[in-house]
């Protein structure tokens, strides 16, 4: 069974998590260049690598960031948004 | 019965046929048979939907709840109210409370609610909820729940937030003087799903439904 931590709840298996696609900062939408903003919009990598994934604790409906190698399909860590700049992201 | 509330549990209920009983407006199940007491012992499942809960959230709910002089929590933990009941912390900022036969905190709380406090949201809390004991606990969890209870330290009154057969569920043990009791509660459309697969496992257990009478209407 794969188990995923919730930073709330702790350690609980995959079926109760619902992923919510990849974790990407949202330029200044007043800032962007129009070629920013597009691609921000439109394009996605998929490319394998170590990513920041959001994922849902659905019992709880806990929204957090999930750092995984999608390589290796392993998580190296979970936290809370409001952690993100304390882990070394960008909101 | 012509009651204003009723059980989501209700009509798998009254097809037991058991002697009803009125408690906050909702028709309780009080008693199915003599039997009541040996299947509690074995695993014995409850519906104890008729409790008063109130639901809250919101930034300052925390504040809130201190401000009404109601003790609060830690994270995924529960504690006892003042005047029976109990208060469930189901994350960072939302509430679960509910009231014991004899208390009437959530009830206070709720209607404290209606005059809209900034910050603080209410919560409908229409749950079927359940109480279940006995002996067949734990094979009954390992078989309907992914989480495993018994690396659970209770002495922390610990809540689950999980899954139990599909079913979105928060999950809270508590050790009373007669054993483990585990309160269920579970989105009530749910509700009968829960209930009638829980029951199926409980029979094959020696278990089965047991009414209010031997649980908390005596003030267990």
């Amino acid at each position: 069974m794969k188990i995923l931590t919730c930073p709330i709840n702790g350690p609980r298996p995959i079926s109760e998590f619902t992923y919510g696609g990849e974790y990407r900062p949202m330029p200044d939408p007043h800032a962007a260049s129009d070629v920013a903003w597009a691609d921000y919009v439109f394009n996605r990598n998929g490319g394998p690598g170590m990513k920041w994934e959001w994922w849902c604790h659905t019992p709880s409906t806990t929204w957090f960031i999930a750092e995984r190698d999608t390589v290796r399909d392993v998580v190296m860590r979970s936290f809370l948004f409001d952690d993100i700049s304390k882990q070394g992201g960008a909101a | 019965m012509n009651a204003l509330r009723k059980s989501p549990l209700h009509d798998a209920i009254a097809a037991l046929q058991p002697e009803w009983g009125m408690h906050n407006g909702m028709p309780a199940a009080l008693q199915f048979d003599q039997g009541d007491s040996q299947r509690m012992a074995a695993l014995g499942i409850a519906d104890v939907s008729c409790l008063w809960r109130c639901g809250l959230k919101g930034p300052r709910s925390m504040a809130w709840l201190t401000e009404q002089g109601v003790a609060v929590p830690a994270v995924n933990s529960w504690t006892p109210l003042a005047n029976g009941g109990l208060i469930a912390r189901l994350g960072n900022s939302e509430f679960l409370l509910e009231d014991s036969p004899g208390g009437s905190t959530a009830q206070r709380m709720q209607s404290l609610l209606a005059d809209r406090p900034h910050g603080v949201y209410p919560v409908l809390r229409q749950d079927a909820a359940l109480l279940l004991t006995g002996a067949g606990l734990h094979p009954l969890l390992r078989q309907t729940c992914s989480f495993n209870f018994m690396t659970l330290d209770t002495a922390v009154r610990p809540v689950v937030l999980t899954t139990m057969v599909g079913v979105v569920v928060i999950v809270l043990p508590q050790q009373m003087p007669d054993g483990m009791h585990y309160r269920i509660w579970c989105d009530g459309t749910y509700g009968e799903y829960l209930w009638r697969t829980l029951l199926d496992i409980a029979r094959e257990l020696d278990g089965g439904v047991t009414g209010l009478n031997h649980l908390i209407l005596e003030g267990k």
